[in-house]
């Protein structure tokens, strides 16, 4: 037990130590990559900056969570139903699934303007996919037995769904919101790349261009624990729900 | 005696490209209640295709078929019948009181709250006293195969169907578990039909057996057992009229293939 927690701790520590020192002696100039304690310094020195930047990223993320993944799981519940629904509109989602987000989003932000709206759009789109995906395996996963032994004890069609097919479909679920819970953020962020003045997106590309590289790193640190945070929350509801 | 089953001339199958293909054709077959009926045969006799029909899962496309003297449908929407797979079929996010439970949980014709309070009086019957709070998981194959009987039995049933039930079980097990299904039978005086594949199992469990033959399904032999079995609806396996019995019913099989 404590080998498995100390074990990850030691192997972080080692590797923050090693930058420390081993970087600059190396000759790694700062602003390319600024050592692990000024990184720190700038959480101390700007934090205000940062929190400003991080409120807007976290709420589009969080949003664009939201109503990707009820999208989906919508969807996925309309398709499982109607199966000429799914046959009819399945391929046309799966085609839009292969365009970029990258590509799309100028689209998009030509469509929704230069606000929040266009980030969490674009964050919905990229958790979209994964969750239609998953919910309709997840709902379709029950046997032929279980539909069987349903309709031997006269369950409605509504019993069916709360009580066989979205039990049957959490697991399936639960693993696409813990990719989504990654990829909400990548979607904000990508979004304030292309046009904003605030979020961790913009503070990024102004860090970047400034030469402000130890900016840069605390942005992507705050980035990643926002993406953490979301993580936690997933796996935290899982747990509660899922006890088998 | 009433009949828990009465098919005439029954006809049960389905559309393919090449035309109509008939699982199960003009079968005749008439079952009294408190009856313990074996059915053996080949794989693809319609064995399991005929307890559905009974189960109201699928429906004949020719002939009639009455179940506790009313439609299929009728006798389902009573919880006249209940179902045992050959896969427990347990729901792993349910406890196995509430999978024994869930009967309760469905259907318009919801179940009183004596019945529910039948739930660990059931667990004890099928010999799982104290764990009702596990899941599905933590049981053994044979424990789960128990669930799944107290379960079909919630509904105080007059007909239990039972789909190869203990066919994934190993040897020592099934024979314990066709023993408390034959105890189970003679308390309870319920009805049960008992498709499986094997012989011994066919014969020390039932009162009667029939054999189907495949392509399309029918009956070949229709064995009245009472003759072997003691007062207690019991043989011993060794005995030589038990083995003549199985002998027999193999001889039929040998024909059915």
């Amino acid at each position: 037990m404590i080998a498995r927690l100390a074990l990850p701790i030691l192997g972080a520590l080692s590797l923050l130590v090693g930058w420390q020192f081993l970087l600059p002696w190396a000759g790694v100039p700062a602003y390319i990559v600024p050592t692990p304690t000024t990184i720190a310094g700038v959480f101390g020195k700007s934090w205000p900056l940062l929190l400003d930047n991080l409120w807007p990223t976290a709420i589009e993320s969080l949003a664009g969570f939201v109503i990707g993944n009820l999208a989906g799981f919508l969807l996925a519940v309309v398709f499982v139903h109607s199966r000429r629904l799914q046959a009819m509109y399945f391929p046309v989602v799966l085609f839009f699934n292969t365009i970029p987000v990258l590509a799309l989003s100028p689209i998009i932000i030509l469509i929704f303007g230069l606000g929040m709206t266009p980030k969490i759009v674009i964050a919905a789109v990229i958790c979209f996919f994964p969750t239609l995906v998953n919910m309709i395996r997840g709902l379709d996963s029950p046997s032929t037995n279980e539909h069987e032994l349903f309709r031997v004890l006269s369950g409605t069609p509504w019993e069916v769904f709360w009580r066989l097919r979205l039990p049957r479909s959490l697991p399936m679920l639960f693993s696409s919101l813990r990719i989504a819970s990654a990829t909400a953020v990548i979607g904000a962020i990508v979004g304030e790349w292309i046009g904003s003045e605030k979020g961790l997106g913009a503070l990024i590309i102004k860090a970047t261009f400034n030469y402000q590289s130890d900016r840069l790193y605390a942005a992507i640190v705050l980035s990643s624990s926002l993406s953490i945070t979301l993580f936690a929350v997933v796996v935290f509801i899982e747990r509660r729900l899922i006890r088998y | 005696m009433s009949l828990a089953i009465a098919a005439q001339g029954l006809d049960v199958g389905y559309s393919s490209l090449r035309g109509p293909v008939k699982v199960i054709a003009g079968l005749d077959l008439e079952v009294e209640t408190g009856t313990f009926l074996s059915i053996l045969g080949p794989s693809g006799c319609g064995k399991s295709t005929f307890l559905r029909v009974v189960a109201d899962l699928l429906r004949p496309i020719g002939g009639s078929i009455s179940v506790m003297g009313g439609e299929p449908r009728l006798a389902r929407s009573r919880r006249d019948v209940g179902f045992v797979f050959q896969d427990a079929t347990l729901l792993p996010w349910r406890t196995v009181r509430a999978n024994v439970g869930l009967p309760l949980d469905l259907g318009q014709g919801r179940l009183s709250r004596r019945i529910d309070d039948r739930r660990d009086e059931l667990l004890a019957l099928v010999g799982l006293e104290g764990l009702g709070d596990r899941y599905p998981h933590q049981l053994s194959g044979g424990q789960r195969q128990r669930v799944a009987i107290a379960r079909a039995l919630l509904g105080e049933p007059s007909l239990l169907l039972m789909d190869e039930p203990f066919g994934a079980l190993d040897e020592i097990t099934r024979d314990r578990l066709n023993d408390e299904l034959l105890n189970l039978w003679r308390r309870t005086g319920i009805t049960v039909v008992f498709v499986t594949h094997s012989i011994a199992e066919a014969v020390y469990l039932g009162q009667r057996v029939i054999v189907l033959a495949a392509n399309p399904g029918r009956v070949i032999a229709d064995r009245d057992l009472r003759p072997i079995k003691d007062e207690d609806a019991r043989c011993r396996r060794e005995d030589a009229a038990v083995v003549a019995a199985m002998a027999e019913m193999r001889q039929a099989l040998g024909r059915a293939a």
